[in-house]
């Protein structure tokens, strides 16, 4: 299935829900031309947050991705409270909503860090590519390593482009 | 700051990454530079159908295999 970018983005930029985005669409959104299948999020871990990301994607059916169906999921406050990532399949695609990632920590630290984006109509935050470039090297995983030279290639070519 | 975040302040060059690096289709990267970001994120959807197409004609194709 693919995955709905302009709905999800709208979705959860127009919910108010405060998060960044990290992974391959944030490579996506810097200029990287690889294929990725899900859409990948930082979250804020407050209760008021958390609030409204539950209400924005319940109407569109979040689900363990890959689990069998007929688990006792409930998609409330108290389920994302009590836990941390969630990799979901929703009627808008592949998401996954991260507490925190490896090297980059959470909300709060990847904020800093963060480009603002107008994607879709709406105002969203992005990982910096040069912290996404740290992110994926602290993560240390092999299947990154053409991920983190393409990423370097783009840092690269855009300092050539001033 | 995590303990994480801070041990990922500095990295140098990876001769990995640089191996890696050699291969990188930089063509591809100065046509998406061009481009909007919301324009880039249309450009990965039109991928990822074209990927899901691929998929399905792969298993239509195996199953077309098997039956003979």
């Amino acid at each position: 299935m693919t995955v709905d970018f302009r709905a999800l983005i709208s979705l959860l930029a127009g919910a108010g829900v405060e998060f960044i985005i990290v992974g391959g669409a944030a490579a996506t959104a810097h200029g990287s031309a690889r294929l990725t299948l899900d859409l990948d999020i930082v979250y804020r871990r407050t209760p008021a947050n958390i609030s409204r990301l539950v209400r924005a994607l319940a109407p569109h059916q979040p689900y363990p991705r890959g689990a069998p169906p007929g688990l006792p999921f409930t998609w409330d406050e108290r389920t994302v409270s009590n836990g941390l990532n969630f990799t979901l399949t929703t009627a808008l695609g592949a998401l996954d909503l991260l507490a925190e990632i490896t090297g980059g920590g959470g909300y709060d630290e990847l904020l800093p860090h963060s480009d603002r984006l107008e994607l879709y109509g709406v105002e969203c935050l992005c990982l910096g590519l040069q912290r996404l470039v740290h992110v994926k090297r602290a993560a240390g995983r092999p299947k990154d390593f053409e991920a983190i030279a393409e990423l370097e290639a783009i840092v690269e070519e855009r300092r050539k482009l001033g | 700051m995590t303990d994480a975040s801070r041990r990922t302040e500095s990295f140098g060059p990876d001769p990995v990454i640089e191996a890696y690096k050699r291969d990188v289709d930089r063509t591809l990267i100065r046509e998406n530079l061009r481009l909007t970001v919301e324009q880039r994120f249309d450009a990965l959807v039109r991928l990822q159908q074209f990927a899901a197409e691929l998929r399905r004609a792969g298993e239509a194709a195996s199953t077309t295999d098997e039956a003979r």
